[in-house]
């Protein structure tokens, strides 16, 4: 039976569609069935990131509303086929549409097909938060080194607290070494001090990242790209591996990342 | 009345004998005599003091109390001047804060997880946080809040106007801090970081923050 992440953020735009379509296409390159579900009802566009915009016909409400079969909803990868299915979000319908008893039922479904399905949540408290989550036993939580942002997930790790989804993680995403090290930026001790929960990754903000979503094809395969190491040591990460986390060339946060590898952060 | 004339007290220096008013001299001996003997032996070996709240003593009304103390096997410590010393002002110092207090609330909520950005808890008493108190997140309690962690969020200990509130902290950088009726907030910029617990309460008409120790 496959396991249901929520990729959730409280403050919007900081990443959570990349992240979903980049954990994805890198689970299934090491040999994972993977279904991505975008919750994101009525602002689509994780078929966008994928490339995979024109081949949808049916979406998520056409299947708990019973129009199509749930396989018939299913849109495979370009690059992996089988292994890497998109169930598409409805893109007129308001946004409570779809009830979380339904959204449940889905996701039993999903899992018993799947070694992963990945939700893609709207961003915030409300609706779509409560119908992204329901069927997930563990949630990744995205945040930039924003005050602001930080704060917001904050409030999500609260919320998903108090729905029981205990231990979410957090991925770091567009941190800039450069900003760090000159103070004008979060630094991931920063961070950590406030939230606490465990650090999945740290992605660094990468250009190559606009360009791939343009052109649909995830990063994470680029092995030139920092942001695609970053999205790969993920992935090992979430298949229970430890590795060690990306330099970006920043001494102290190196120094920290040792700290937490070796346990002495906490 | 007589047993407001004088009293024998125990407390952490020995036994203390208060007296009101020296104008009432012989009514004090008397008072005290018959304290002495409906306390038996019990002071036996006891070297006492003795506070004046009203008055002087000479030393031939000292001698007298010290011959009464002697027939209960008693001394009298002529030695610290403490005379005159107002009785109130003595137990300020000498009694913990505590017992100072007007209001003390009994109820104590103990909150084991960390309050998140968002979150707001109410209580009536005091509150224990064995986590943090994030930004945006905040604890409002008629008593006292201790936060066995960092408290970065907003805080306002004695909610319904206690002044003798404390707020106490591992890491005392709080958004805003509140006590009874005043407020206190961060200062604005970057601030250096609290090297170990502090606590905040109200002296004066400011709230003040000092490094904790008991
Ligand atoms: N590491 C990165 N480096 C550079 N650009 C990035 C990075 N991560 C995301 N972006 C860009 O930021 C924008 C927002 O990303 P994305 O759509 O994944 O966020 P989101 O959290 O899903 O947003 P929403 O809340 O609207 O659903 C996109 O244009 C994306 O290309
Ligand atoms: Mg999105």
């Amino acid at each position: 039976m496959g396991k249901v992440i929520v990729i959730t953020s409280g403050k919007g735009g900081v990443g959570k569609t990349t992240t979903t379509a980049n954990i994805g296409a890198g689970l299934a390159s090491l040999g994972n069935k993977v279904c991505l579900v975008d919750t994101d009802i009525g602002l689509r566009n994780l078929d966008v990131v994928l490339g995979l915009e024109n081949r949808i016909v049916y979406d998520l409400l056409d299947v708990v509303e019973g129009n199509c079969r749930l396989r018939q909803a299913l849109i495979k990868d370009k690059q992996y086929g089988e292994n890497l299915v998109l169930l598409p979000a409805a893109q007129t319908r308001e946004k409570d549409a779809v009830k979380p008893e339904q959204m449940l039922e889905l996701v039993k479904e999903l899992r018993e097909m799947y070694d992963f399905v990945l939700l893609d949540s709207p961003a915030g408290i409300e609706h779509g938060f409560k119908n992204a989550i329901v069927g997930a036993d563990a949630a990744i939580v995205v945040t930039t080194p924003e005050v602001s942002a930080v704060r917001d997930a904050d409030r999500i790790i609260g919320l998903l607290e108090a729905a029981e989804l205990y231990e979410p993680q957090l991925i770091i995403n567009r941190v800039r070494p450069d900003m760090v090290r000159k103070g004008d930026m979060m630094d991931i001790s920063d961070i950590d001090d406030i939230l606490r929960i465990k650090i999945l990754g740290v992605v660094p903000d990468d250009e190559d990242i606009i360009v791939s979503t343009n052109r649909g094809e995830p990063i994470v395969n680029d092995k030139r790209s920092k942001a695609g190491q970053a999205f790969r040591n993920i992935c090992r990460r979430i298949l229970g591996e430890e590795v060690p986390f990306l330099e970006l060339q920043e001494r102290k946060m190196l120094n920290w990342f040792k700290k937490i590898l070796s346990g002495e952060a906490r | 009345m007589h047993s407001e004339l004088c009293s024998i007290k125990g407390n952490r220096d020995g036994l203390v004998i208060t007296i009101m008013d020296s104008a009432r001299f012989s009514e004090v001996l008397t008072t005290l005599d018959r304290q002495l003997k409906s306390a038996q032996s019990f002071f036996a070996g006891a070297s006492a003091k003795v506070m004046l709240k009203q008055g002087e003593l000479g030393p031939e009304q000292l001698d007298s109390l010290e011959q009464l103390l002697a027939v209960y096997g008693m001394t009298l410590d002529r030695e610290p001047p403490r005379l005159q010393q107002p009785v109130s002002e003595k137990l300020a110092v000498e009694r913990p804060e505590r017992q100072e207090r007007g209001y003390e609330p009994e109820n104590t909520l103990l909150v084991r997880r960390t309050i998140r950005s968002g979150q707001s808890l109410h209580y009536d008493g005091n509150v224990v946080v064995l986590g943090d108190v994030n930004p945006g997140a905040e604890v409002i309690c008629t008593g006292d809040i201790l936060v066995l962690g960092s408290l970065r969020g907003v805080a306002h200990a004695g909610a319904e106007g206690e002044v003798d509130a404390t707020v106490f902290a591992f890491r005392l950088e709080p958004t805003q801090l509140r006590i009874a009726h005043l407020i206190a907030r961060a200062p604005d910029g970057k601030v250096t970081k609290p090297a170990g617990p502090e606590v905040a309460r109200i002296v004066g008409n400011t709230i003040e923050v000092s490094i904790y120790n008991h």
